[in-house]
């Protein structure tokens, strides 16, 4: 098995930020100052400070709070006043909302709900920042399982299409439990719902991951042309299974109780899913022996072979682990937008793997991290946003990104080096 | 639901019929009185399928030619954000429906890629106040104000139709039919099998030829399927893929006669040639002028659709109007 061999002549030690016996000579400032994550929250912190005194203030409506206010009974001056619905056993309220105050009302389909309209930063808000890191959630999950392989040494183009595999089987099992009627579920089948849609899409993801480890691994070949059969095939599979099809609408309580869970007017689910996923990558990789002898093979596969390290295992596992980190993500995928297609995730593999990059993995191995992949992630995101924000015409979005990914590596490996110089 | 003020929106509601109906009588008064309801802005998101689909751009012209007719005789400002993912994408469309609705938009038109994925979004939009009228792909079953488009069943009666015309009734017809899993093409195939076999009782169809929905490969699939059936006489073809290429029908032209569907840049010049002997087009420019137009009646005025399907009518195109009609793409590429 010679695959993955380090393909710079004089293989480079790992890294300090991420080596087995990273010397803790150096002060504490260099140490800050060229850790992977510093550099990427300094470009967040600068395009969130830049965007928000590009953009200008903008009117801003808040349509959660008076949701279904009820019936609106009579037009004032300045005003109206509404009737809320006899809430549970309690008896019709009537409220008085001034214009003056920012509020405003509209019909909807049966009643009308009462938004209060204020002025607020046009990028600055929590609906933005809450769009931008949700978009930034579902390459995030698999960005960490991507890293993994990426530190050591290796590659899944098949990620976006495990993604629309995971989330068709997935949407097909969740279908048994809920069915796509749009009736809505009671409690039972919801929680087997929500428990059916995170297991089975987990599954299915690692067994591809699986697949994809063993082949290459068993077979010798390099990963790259195992997955790159992989993505072809898993989307296939996905594809013949479906007829092309999309499996769904799930009832809507169902989306309401698992990917669009709302709390404090704010549907956290798949950034909680994201940040989760990031605090086990990191402690995985950082933390324990299984994380150090990833860091070690990428650094040099022979030498960690010869220390011990069982380097096909540890490979397998990593395809594994990042199939399932995939799955995991189809799954947040089905419970926010409530069906299944095989057309999903159609070229995420790439932005996968340029939220990993972006976030300092090295794809000669080695390097990377799983904080990184998600701030790189978000990073990429914010880039996108930040092309809405500014007005930018979108046919300009894939030109922006591109150069902006180029220059972010280009940025960090200069940095690494100026700050690395007498290691290498 | 009680109106607020019955006057104020009369007023309105009477502006905008006028408006709507493209006459051109001036509203009474555009600044209506104190006009309590027009805003002073307004913010409607177009959402097409994709940036590199061409079909769509005259969408985004009628949008914005909408918004400034209307907003002119409404005295306001009719801003159009244009959301369109590069290349399609129900789940970026998904996400540009919710940022929309986060960020105080007060209107959505959409042309939906996937009605599944997509059908949540709408409906918790509806919810919040804000109407989404579907454009080309419906989401149905939705809470959506109105679906604008062609009636796909029909929009296949009628390339049949013109392709029994032009054949003299007497012949055998191959169907290009793209996906066989996308039911808008499905849709006009058993259009085209239902004319053939009830309108014309000497013309029989071949089969339904299915391939990968790019120019190269729809290309292959006419050229492989003339050369096997020589019988062919007669291409209805639902989509006009193979015709986004300079010479999709060196195989075919002299030996069968051929209508199509949409009416883009590329294929108007086969008309001009006369190897096509009409296009059908999707009046794309009328979809995103009536999708704006609707979702202003709605917003100004609370006033829908009487029917929340609006029919479209299909443009033929053939070598008589072609020049003319090409003239159209300059002006809707133009913005």
């Amino acid at each position: 098995m010679n695959q993955a061999a380090p393909q710079s002549a004089p293989p480079p030690a790992p890294s300090s930020a991420a080596g087995p016996k990273a010397p803790v000579t150096r002060p504490l400032w260099i140490r800050v100052v060229s850790a992977q994550e510093t550099g990427l929250v300094a470009v967040i912190l600068a395009l969130v400070v830049g965007l928000y005194f590009a953009t200008p203030q903008i009117e801003q409506v808040d349509r959660t709070t008076y949701q279904a206010a009820g019936t609106v009974v009579a037009d004032l001056p300045d005003g109206f006043t509404v009737t809320t619905p006899a809430a549970t056993g309690g008896s019709p309220k009537v409220l008085t909302f001034k214009e003056a105050d920012g509020y405003e009302y509209r019909a909807i389909e049966n009643g009308a709900i009462v938004m209060r309209k204020f002025q607020a930063n046009k990028f600055l808000n929590a609906a933005n920042l809450l769009s931008v890191l949700t978009a930034a959630s579902f390459i995030a999950i698999m960005a960490v399982g991507m890293t993994g392989i990426i530190v050591s040494g290796g590659i899944d183009l098949s990620v976006g299409s495990i993604y629309a595999f995971a989330a068709v089987v997935g949407a097909f099992a969740l279908k048994a439990v809920v069915g796509t009627s749009g009736a809505p579920v009671e409690g039972a089948s919801l929680m087997l719902g929500i428990l059916v849609t995170v297991a089975v899409c987990s599954a299915v993801g690692a067994a591809c991951g699986f697949v994809n480890g063993f082949a290459s691994v068993g077979l010798g070949v390099h990963p790259f042309i195992i997955t790159l059969g992989g993505m072809a095939v898993y989307r296939g599979i996905a594809f013949v299974t479906t007829g092309g099809q999309t499996i769904g609408p799930f009832p809507e309580n169902y989306i309401k109780a698992f990917g669009k869970f709302e709390i404090f007017g704010i549907t956290p689910v798949p950034m909680l899913l994201m940040f989760a996923v990031a605090a086990i990558g990191w402690f995985i990789l950082s933390k324990t022996v299984f994380g150090r002898r990833v860091y070690a093979i990428g650094g040099n596969e022979v030498a960690a072979k010869y220390a011990g390290v069982p380097v096909g295992r540890a490979k397998v596992q990593l395809f594994v682990i990042c199939g399932m980190l995939a799955g995991l993500s189809a799954a947040a995928y089905l419970g926010y937008y409530g069906a299944g297609s095989s057309d999903a995730g159609q070229g995420y593999e790439l932005n996968v793997i340029a939220a990993a990059v972006v976030g300092g993995a090295s794809l000669s191995g080695g390097r990377g991290s799983a904080l990184g992949a998600v701030l790189g992630a978000i990073v990429i995101q914010l880039i996108d946003n930040s092309i809405l924000m500014l007005s930018i015409d979108q046919n300009y979005k894939n030109i922006v990104i591109g150069l902006a990914i180029v220059l972010a590596v280009v940025v960090d490996q200069t940095k690494h080096r100026l700050f690395s110089g007498a290691r290498r | 639901m009680k109106r607020f003020s019955v006057l104020a929106s009369l007023v309105a509601a009477v502006g905008i019929a006028a408006v709507s109906m493209g006459f051109g009588e001036k509203p009474a008064a555009p600044a209506a009185a104190p006009a309590p309801k027009v805003k002073k802005s307004y913010t409607i998101g177009v959402i097409a399928k994709s940036q590199s689909n061409p079909f769509f751009a005259p969408s985004h012209t009628g949008a914005l030619d909408a918004a400034s007719e209307l907003g002119k005789k409404l005295g306001t400002t009719i801003k159009i954000e244009w959301r369109t993912p590069v290349s399609e994408d129900a789940q970026k469309q998904a996400e540009a429906i919710e940022q929309l609705v986060a960020s105080g938009a007060d209107g959505i038109a959409l042309a939906a890629s996937d009605a599944k994925i997509l059908k949540s979004a709408v409906d918790s939009a509806a919810a919040k106040g804000v109407p989404i009228v579907t454009f080309d792909s419906d989401v149905p079953d939705s809470k959506r104000l109105a679906y604008v488009g062609v009636d796909n069943f029909s929009f296949g009666q009628s390339i049949a139709r013109e392709l029994g015309k032009s054949m003299g009734g007497k012949g055998t017809i191959a169907i290009l039919a793209g996906n066989q899993t996308a039911t808008n093409l499905q849709a006009r195939v058993s259009g085209v099998r239902d004319v053939i076999s009830k309108e014309f009782k000497d013309m029989k169809v071949k089969e339904a030829y299915y391939h990968p929905e790019n120019p190269q490969d729809s290309v292959k699939t006419v050229e492989q399927v003339q050369a096997a059936n020589p019988d062919i006489t007669g291409w209805a073809m639902v989509g006009g893929w193979p015709l986004m290429t300079a010479n999709a029908l060196d195989k075919v032209k002299g030996k069968a006669k051929v209508v199509a569907a949409d009416a883009l840049q590329a294929q108007i010049e086969y008309v001009k040639k006369g190897e096509v002997e009409v296009l059908l087009a999707q009046p794309v420019y009328d979809y995103g002028h009536t999708a704006v137009t609707l979702l202003m009646d709605k917003i100004v005025s609370n006033k829908s659709p009487k029917d929340p399907i609006v029919k479209a009518e299909l443009v033929p195109v053939t070598g008589k109007n072609a020049d003319e009609y090409a003239k159209n793409w300059t002006k809707w590429l133009g913005k």
